[in-house]
């Protein structure tokens, strides 16, 4: 394939996962209004709050590494598009996953997070660094039992590359790795409830209540940037996971209805259940998904 | 040539000379005295160079015109040569040092002395036992009565005791003489051999109480006490005599008796010599009073000499060496001790703080301190080598644990009171008086011993292969001590550039990924050394005895020349890391742990030698005997210079408290040595052998702990440097999990970290270290929002954190893809999960160290300092291109590295298309990655850029913090004004009226009181006026108008 038709149709790509990011979002925000018995927001909230954001005329700035903060959000978010395969067999679709494998893939989500951690530091926001502290402690918690499932996974398909892992999990579902292994599964996606970051693991933003953490540093075009981040971030989440465990997706559909469904899935959880402090959180992920993560690997080990 | 019987009528004539000449004034006296001394050393120098050269035959001197035994005959042979001249020599020089003290005593004093060595002489020479009984009382009472002389209690009590015991000893001896007589019929030492006494019935008694005599004699453990006395309570002169020519012709004297006594004996000589050596040693540990101590350590020493001689005839021809290297350097090491400390006069030993005031008297003192300990490139190293090697060799592995167990309690004492010296505060202490005849005798005692130590290393075959260059180049900077800074960079810049330009033609790939990394890695952190002022005093000399010794282990081709090199690397850095403010206890773990670890080698490769006639260091290739023992003593030995979990301990310390450029020359360049180290003994047990890896599984498992722990503590430290070293720690542990893969992606694994972590820990120490050098703390919570004020710190701290995160785009990440292969392919999960989380825990410090440091609020008083020196700005910006290089390109790096690897590890290689890495299980194209990434970014930064082009530049405060405006850094802490909400509700009734209403009477008070004094005009004529109208109010009040 031609290197500028390739550049297109990953174009197209990223297009379509953020608006489906966006679109995504806001259904879920109008489910858990309608939970709480409000009405929520219109649908297009999502679109009128980006081109507002990017139309705001005033920013400000508090120094270099504030303002790189969203651009390195963002190249980490795109970075995760372009380095993840999203369609199984569909060469325009596999975007530059040849680069590198599951490990840049796993990496390269710090990407993001380091630059977003450093850009709302320089704001000099007490509350951005005590967010940052407890996002790093939690994300060093959920990364944990997460791994071990997935080097379980490695294991089980002898490769690094998810392109091969959907391929193994080809022919019918009960070949999915959800199936196949079932324990790594389970570790990989109870650590996913971190990963998402919604309730009960979402003191690192604490949305509701005070305004801690990063996000409420940024406005205008940073806010901007940073929430079109979060969509594409939101949405190859979905993909990581549905590669990994849910055998991927041969088509755009097929992709929506996983996709969604994972994304029900933690904000199903977070509706359900109230926010754990922050040491509570990080226990939970040694507890029962340390001792999944701890099992799939005894599994191989013998 | 002069006969040696005027040795003993020198003396006495003199002696007795001066009991008519004393009228002539003691200067006079002493005079004599010290020229008597002086014939008597030439006469024996004459027959030790008659010896030396090979064309004197020993020689019996006989006396009364009679032979033996009717008449005493003396024997000169070589060994009596060198032990007369040992004592005329220490005599002569003790003799210069005690002129003063000598004469305060009188000329009686100086007689004294003069039948000392006397005594000492015959008691080495003498063939007659009975002889030798009356000589040996002849030196104790001269002893005795030269402390006595001195005035003092202490010494009263000392020479009591001293006497008490000697006649015990006497007794002893003399009727075992008796006994032998008795059964032999001869007192002729000579007779008495060829008679087989031990054999005789009833003679092994006389044996028994002759051999127990001479052995209390040389003070064995624990019955020493009254020897301790000694050196402690008499003239520091005397005790260098006692320690020097007193032992010395004892341990002769023994020597000369074990003939009599039989092979039989020679077990035991050796085991009471252990148990005074280990004995000895370990009390030392508790001494406060340096003379005691050092009494101790004289007498480890000679018990050490007992074992030695008692292995004479296990170790042959090389007992002579042996014994010759350790007695040389304690002789000459510990008179120059004693004599120092007649010169510094502190009884404690905090109080050798004082040597700071001094020029060179730390080198003097460190100097015998490393002789006594047996560091390179002193005698004591060789003998102690071959002494190792051999007693290893005819499996003696026992005796070889108690020689290494002493000697590392001696080191501990050693170091410690070496580390007060360096370290311990003597503001008040006052520099002492030098008196030019105390100096001098300790100047030869110390330059003797380098020229000894080279002419030792020249007598082995093996020891003749060192190359003494680096070490010389050492001495020339030692000399120029005295230059400004930027001459003595430069030089040491300029001799380590163009000594690798001379090197690494020479060397193996291998060897010269670690030779780069030591040199140029050196080369680039002395650049930073620009940046001080003054002239540093001390630190080049010991910054390149540190080079020295690096490269010396890249080059070594033989065991002995590794363990030199290993030495002098530790002694350099030992100093380094002791210069730091608050060093004093880390330098002293570091010292003993490395001492610890450098036996653990010294065993192993004396191990290594055990059925191999070369020393070549390829013999740790095919060790045969107990090779799991010797192979597990190398590496724990390497696991101390990695600071394995364990053994870790002293580096927190010692990274964190030293100077700014000394960190990462001690971190990011030093602790390779160990992973060099690791890497030899790694190879010496051979990939393919499954013999050995039951050992590389449990060095996998340290790894994986020492890499948690290491981060853990990380997390927790409230100081850049400390936070830095914990994260050192962490890092050589994945270095040593990923060797202990021993598979191609291991190795290529460790080999990429320890690239990487060489080039962003010499980032990240040296940025940090500058940083410190401008806000003058260390503390992460006393600095913040620097950003501004240092731009190109940060930029340099967040490409290393983000390098040694392992987030792509960067190096890193080279290394975190290697590591997975490598894990799966070996199918070690566990250790590696646990290395997997370790670097997820490495961000949580990452994070602190740059965001503390860096982001949040600026303090106050930081509002004005400025970024980072430039000296250290270019080797940090150096190191950065490096990074980058090898982010952009990681095949220019990875793929030679495979290559290099390969020959060792054929199997599993990485495979390389077009700059694209694939393995079994994975693949990257770093380069792609990097292009991408960076593609990205740039389109994102574009975006922003342009669409925030006017955005309002905010300033520190323009934030809301709780509802407030804080306006200083401080009132962004959460206690600051923590009740301001209630403070709002009831501020009227904190208004302070009456505090208002006493400042306003103070004001008014203060006004009137400076309106009043100024009738106070200091004009004469204003007073005049003041009188006269005083009279004149005076005048209006009283009688009125």
């Amino acid at each position: 394939m031609n290197i500028y038709v390739k550049i297109a149709y990953t174009f197209l790509g990223l297009m379509i996962v953020l608006n489906w990011g966006m679109l995504m979002r806001v259904t879920f925000r109008k489910i858990g209004a309608r939970m709480a018995g409000r009405h929520g927001v219109p649908f297009r909230q999502p679109w009128i709050d980006l081109i507002k954001n990017i139309a705001v005329r005033t920013t400000l700035t508090h120094g270099v590494m504030f303002y790189l903060g969203p651009v390195f959000r963002f190249s980490g978010a795109v970075g995760l598009f372009l380095f993840m395969p999203i369609l199984f067999g569909k060469e325009a679709w596999m975007n530059f996953s040849f680069e590198g494998d599951l490990v840049l893939i796993l990496y390269f989500q710090l990407f993001g997070m380091l630059g977003m951690a450093l850009g709302a530091g320089e704001g000099g926001q007490p509350h951005s660094a005590i967010g940052i502290s407890r996002g790093l402690a939690q994300h060093a918690a959920v990364e944990l039992p997460m791994t071990m499932g997935i080097i379980a996974l490695a294991i089980q398909y002898q490769t690094l590359s998810i392109s091969e892992i959907v391929a193994a999990q080809q022919g019918g579902f009960l070949h999915w790795s959800f199936f196949t292994n079932p324990v790594a599964s389970a570790a990989i996606m109870l650590s996913a409830l971190g990963a998402f970051g919604y309730s009960p693991f979402n003191l690192v933003k604490a949305p509701n209540e005070i305004p801690i953490g990063p996000p409420t540093e940024y406005h205008g075009t940073y806010l901007g940037v940073l929430m079109t981040s979060g969509n594409i971030l939101g949405v190859m989440e979905t993909i990581l996971f549905m590669n990994l465990v849910f055998g991927g997706a041969t088509n755009w559909f097929e992709l929506i209805i996983k996709s969604f469904l994972i994304y029900f899935y933690a904000v199903f959880v977070g509706m359900v259940f109230p926010r754990f402090r922050i040491e509570q959180s990080v226990a939970w992920f040694f507890k029962i998904p340390l001792l999944l993560g701890f099992i799939a690997i005894l599994m191989y080990s013998f | 040539m002069v006969t040696p019987i005027y040795i003993v009528a020198t003396a006495l004539g003199v002696g007795f000379a001066i009991g008519v000449l004393n009228k002539l004034g003691r200067n006079f006296t002493g005079g004599l005295v010290l020229t008597a001394i002086a014939f008597m050393t030439f006469i024996s120098f004459q027959w030790f160079a008659g010896f030396y050269s090979g064309n004197q035959l020993p020689e019996y001197i006989f006396t009364a015109g009679f032979q033996p035994p009717l008449s005493i005959n003396l024997l000169m042979g070589p060994f009596e040569a060198f032990f007369s001249l040992m004592v005329n020599a220490i005599g002569l020089v003790g003799g210069i040092y005690m002129f003063n003290s000598l004469k305060e005593r009188g000329s009686n004093a100086q007689v004294v002395y003069l039948i000392l060595l006397m005594g000492l002489n015959v008691m080495i020479m003498t063939r007659d036992i009975f002889n030798l009984f009356v000589f040996m009382e002849i030196a104790s009472i001269s002893i005795a009565g030269l402390i006595l002389l001195e005035s003092g209690t202490r010494s009263m009590g000392a020479g009591f005791k001293y006497i008490l015991a000697t006649s015990v000893i006497s007794s002893f001896l003399l009727i075992g003489v008796i006994f032998a007589y008795y059964f032999v019929g001869s007192l002729n030492i000579d007779d008495l051999i060829t008679s087989n006494l031990h054999l005789v019935k009833g003679g092994s008694i006389a044996i028994f109480l002759i051999m127990m005599a001479v052995i209390l004699e040389l003070k064995p453990f624990p019955a020493n006490g009254w020897g301790l006395d000694v050196y402690e309570g008499s003239d520091a002169g005397l005790s260098a005599v006692i320690s020097g020519a007193s032992a010395s012709a004892s341990l002769y004297v023994l020597y000369k008796l074990m003939a009599i006594a039989g092979p039989e004996w020679n077990y035991y000589i050796s085991l009471l010599g252990a148990i005074t050596f280990v004995g000895s040693n370990l009390l030392g540990i508790k001494q406060e009073n340096t003379r005691r101590m050092l009494g101790y350590s004289s007498i480890g020493q000679l018990g050490l000499l007992t074992l030695i001689i008692g292995f004479k005839d296990i170790l042959g021809e090389n007992t002579i060496y042996i014994a010759f290297g350790i007695l040389i350097s304690h002789y000459l090491a510990k008179a120059g001790l004693f004599w120092l400390s007649g010169i510094i006069k502190s009884k404690g030993l905090k109080g050798w703080s004082v040597v700071r005031k001094h020029p060179f008297f730390l080198f003097l003192m460190g100097t015998f301190v490393f002789a006594l300990i047996g560091f390179p490139p002193f005698p004591s190293f060789f003998a102690k080598w071959t002494l190792v090697m051999d007693l290893t060799a005819t499996g003696n592995i026992a005796w070889v644990v108690a020689i290494l167990f002493g000697s590392m309690m001696e080191a501990v004492y050693l170091f410690r009171w070496l580390g007060y010296a360096i370290k311990a505060e003597n503001d008040h202490i006052e520099p002492v008086k030098i008196e030019w005849s105390k100096i001098i005798p300790v100047w030869i005692a110390a330059l003797s011993l380098y020229g000894i130590g080279y002419y030792t290393a020249q007598l082995s075959e093996i020891g003749s292969g060192i190359n003494f260059i680096p070490f010389l180049f050492v001495a020339v900077l030692l000399a120029l001590d005295f230059l400004p800074i930027f001459i003595k960079n430069t030089l040491a810049i300029a001799g380590m550039a163009y000594y690798f330009y001379t090197v690494y033609p020479s060397l193996d790939n291998l060897r010269l990924i670690f030779e780069v990394i030591f040199m140029v890695g050196g080369i680039l952190a002395l650049i930073a050394g620009y940046a001080y002022k003054g002239t540093r005093s001390g630190f080049y000399p010991v910054a390149i005895l540190m080079y020295a010794g690096l490269t010396g282990i890249i080059e070594a081709n033989t065991t002995l020349e590794f363990f030199y090199g290993w030495e002098l690397m530790t002694a350099g850095s030992y100093f380094l890391i002791i210069r730091g403010k608050r060093s004093m206890p880390h330098g002293l773990s570091y010292m003993l742990f490395s001492i610890g670890g450098a036996y653990a080698l010294l065993a192993a490769f004396g191990m290594a030698q055990v059925s191999q006639i070369s020393s070549d260091l390829d013999i740790i290739n095919h060790i045969t005997y107990l090779p799991q023992w010797a192979y597990g003593l190398l590496i724990a030995g390497f696991l101390t210079k990695t600071a394995s979990v364990g053994l870790h301990i002293w580096l927190p310390g010692a990274h964190g408290e030293a100077e700014s450029d000394v960190s990462p020359m001690v971190s990011a360049i030093l602790l390779k040595a160990g992973v060099f180290g690791l890497v030899l003994a790694l190879i010496g047990m051979g990939a393919a052998d499954n013999q050995f890896s039951g050992l590389a599984y449990t060095l996998g498992w340290v790894g994986a702990i020492t890499a948690l722990v290491g981060n853990l503590m990380a997390v927790f430290q409230e100081d850049a440097k400390r936070l830095l070293a914990y994260s050192s720690i962490g890092q050589l542990g994945y270095i040593v999990f990923a060797l202990a893969i021993m598979t191609h992606l291991g190795w290529l694994t460790a080999f990429t970290y320890s690239i990487n972590h060489f080039m962003y820990k010499a980032i990240l120490f040296l940025t940090i270290g500058a940083v410190v050098l401008r806000v003058g703390t260390h503390d992460m919570y006393k600095m913040g929002g620097l950003i501004s004020r240092m731009p190109f710190a940060f930029i340099a701290v967040l490409i290393g954190i983000i390098a040694l995160s392992g987030v792509p785009p960067l190096s890193g990440f080279a290394g975190k893809w290697l590591f997975y292969n490598a894990v799966l392919d070996k199918g070690w999960y566990f250790q590696g999960i646990i290395v997997f989380f370790a670097g997820g825990i490495a961000f949580l410090y990452l994070w602190r160290l740059i965001h503390t440091i860096f982001l949040g609020q600026l303090k106050d008083n930081h509002r004005n300092v400025k970024d980072i020196s430039i000296w250290f700005a270019i080797p940090i910006y150096i190191l950065i291109m490096g990074i980058m290089v090898f982010s952009v390109k990681p095949e220019w790096v990875l793929q030679p590295l495979g290559e290099i690897l390969a020959p060792y590890f054929p199997n599993g290689q990485v495979n390389w298309v077009a700059g694209s890495a694939s393995t079994a299980l994975g693949y990257w194209s770093g380069t792609k990655v990097f292009i991408t990434v960076v593609g990205v970014f740039a389109i994102a930064f574009a975006f922003l850029a342009i669409s925030t082009r006017k955005a309002h530049k905010l300033k520190q405060f323009d934030i809301v913090f709780s509802g407030e405006r804080p306006d200083r850094p401080e009132t962004t802490h959460i206690a600051w004004n923590v009740f301001a909400g209630f403070y709002k509700a009831v501020w009227p009734a904190t208004i302070p009226l009456v505090e208002k209403f006493w400042d306003k009477v103070t004001e008014m008070l203060h006004d009137t009181a400076g309106f009043t004094r100024r009738i106070y005009s200091g004009n004469g004529q204003a007073y005049m006026l003041h009188l006269v109208l005083f009279v004149l109010v005076t005048y209006l009040v009283i009688i009125g108008g």
